[in-house]
């Protein structure tokens, strides 16, 4: 390690909150935007986020009036900047509901089953929006064709005969990563394909032999 | 309100991306220091060059309120080497530069377009993950700060097509487990070939699903409790 490595080390540790904010939510987008099933939200980065942008906004209503030219561009730069964010974060949420809506019984069974750990997969608006909107639509069915069939075929969640009712995405689609640390030897299950990843490298993988590693950080969808 | 693209990032995605590099500028006009969103905004002291955003970088470039330093790769010379490079390596694309020193554990890995792989003091000899989103907004936006603009634009050309025919060559090597090398590849490149490369691998993978649902049934069972296991199940199916 030369001194050059020594001082781009101290800038990294350096680095301002909002800059690792800022790429934690790029990296939290590309990866929903990427990957066939729906994340983990990250809920402590969106709270300092959203409430950052709520701050913004309110300067900016703030400075609007004020017509001296050099506080104007200065606005224009802010103003520009909070465009950017707003539509990272409505691309993100977007991005997630439409999974929402695509898988919605088996991203509720496992949102149910993420709730014991310290960080639940959807933010409560979420879970909100998938309960309530599930409730409309059984209750449509219901009244509309399911409530003249006989009991037994009435559920929607379905497993009986081996074949479960419930769609799920398909978790072995390959995807683009790249290492963000070393993580050693990869296998793809079910095949003969073992191959070490690298800090740096990039592979196409499926998505199942690489989950745990995005989900620790270890790597990167792009 | 659901997002109706489908999954993969489209083009103008990857361009607002791109936005992020740092790129350095000389300013021509003074602005004070700012509080953005994305960390702190350095005054401009013309003319003293700065690192900003490439979003920035564009604003100030088309209202005139600054000039665009290009990194040092997106001169001729470099990418005449790279290009060479390129040409003679068939088999793989041009090694991406090399990563800074890992952060302490508890800190997140920077990656591209948060690395500083587009200032003026970027390495010179490889292409950062962005290079043609990059080199192309700024040849269009700032094309007056080039030394040599229609040779640059020339050559990014002809890197852009040797490394499409790497990616379009590739694809003899997919097969469905994936697990393929992709080390060096564009942004812009990912997006274009995401399409196609995942969708040879799924649909090779579809048509030898069976056989390796077999295969994983048997490797688990072997990991599990042996053979006797996979013995008794093909007698009860007798």
């Amino acid at each position: 390690m030369d001194i050059d490595d020594l001082l781009a080390e101290v800038a990294i540790d350096s680095t301002p909150r909002e800059t690792r904010d800022l790429q934690e939510l790029t990296r939290c987008w590309v990866a929903e935007r990427v990957a066939p099933e729906i994340l983990q939200w990250p809920g402590e980065t969106m709270d300092r986020v959203l409430e950052r942008v709520r701050r913004q906004i309110e300067l900016v209503e703030d400075q609007t009036g004020n017509m001296d030219p050099k506080t104007n561009f200065k606005l224009i730069v802010i103003q520009t900047e909070l465009e950017r964010f707003k539509f990272l974060v409505r691309s993100f949420l977007r991005a997630r509901l439409k999974k929402i809506d695509t898988h919605p019984l088996h991203i509720l069974n496992q949102h149910n089953a993420s709730l014991a750990s310290p960080r639940p997969l959807l933010s409560p608006s979420e879970h909100q929006y998938l309960t309530s909107h599930q409730a409309l639509l059984s209750s449509h069915y219901s009244a509309s064709f399911l409530s003249q069939f006989p009991a037994s075929l009435q559920r929607l969640d379905d497993t009986t005969g081996g074949i479960s009712m419930v769609d799920k995405p398909d978790e072995d689609r390959a995807v683009f990563v790249r290492c963000l640390r070393d993580v050693g030897e990869v296998w793809v299950e079910g095949t003969d394909r073992r191959f070490e990843m690298k800090r740096g490298d990039v592979w196409v993988v499926r998505w199942s032999a690489v989950r745990g590693w995005v989900g620790s950080g270890d790597c990167e969808l792009i | 309100m659901a997002l109706p693209l489908p999954p993969g990032l489209t083009p103008p995605e990857i361009a607002f991306l791109c936005e992020m590099e740092l790129v350095t500028v000389i300013p021509r006009q003074r602005l004070e220091g700012l509080e953005l969103l994305g960390g702190p905004l350095k005054p401009l002291n013309p003319p003293q060059r700065t690192s900003v955003p490439l979003w920035l970088a564009l604003l100030l470039k088309r209202q005139r309120r600054a000039n665009i330093l290009p990194p040092p790769w997106l001169s001729p010379e470099s990418l005449t080497a790279i290009l060479d490079h390129e040409t003679e390596y068939a088999d793989a694309f041009s090694p991406p530069p090399r990563l800074p020193p890992l952060a302490s554990n508890n800190t997140l890995p920077f990656s591209p377009p948060f690395l500083p792989s587009s200032t003026a003091d970027a390495a010179p000899d490889a292409l950062p993950y962005h290079w043609l989103e990059l080199g192309e907004m700024l040849l269009e936006a700032a094309a007056d700060d080039f030394e040599d603009p229609d040779n640059v634009r020339k050559l990014l050309r002809g890197l852009r097509e040797v490394r499409m025919a790497k990616l379009r060559h590739g694809v003899e090597v997919l097969d469905a487990g994936g697990g393929v090398p992709m080390n060096g590849v564009g942004g812009m490149e990912v997006g274009e070939g995401r399409a196609f490369v995942t969708g040879v691998i799924d649909g090779l993978r579809k048509i030898a699903a069976s056989r390796e649902q077999q295969k994983k049934d048997r490797e688990r069972e072997e990991r599990e409790n042996g053979y006797s296991d996979y013995d008794n199940d093909e007698m009860d199916m007798q």
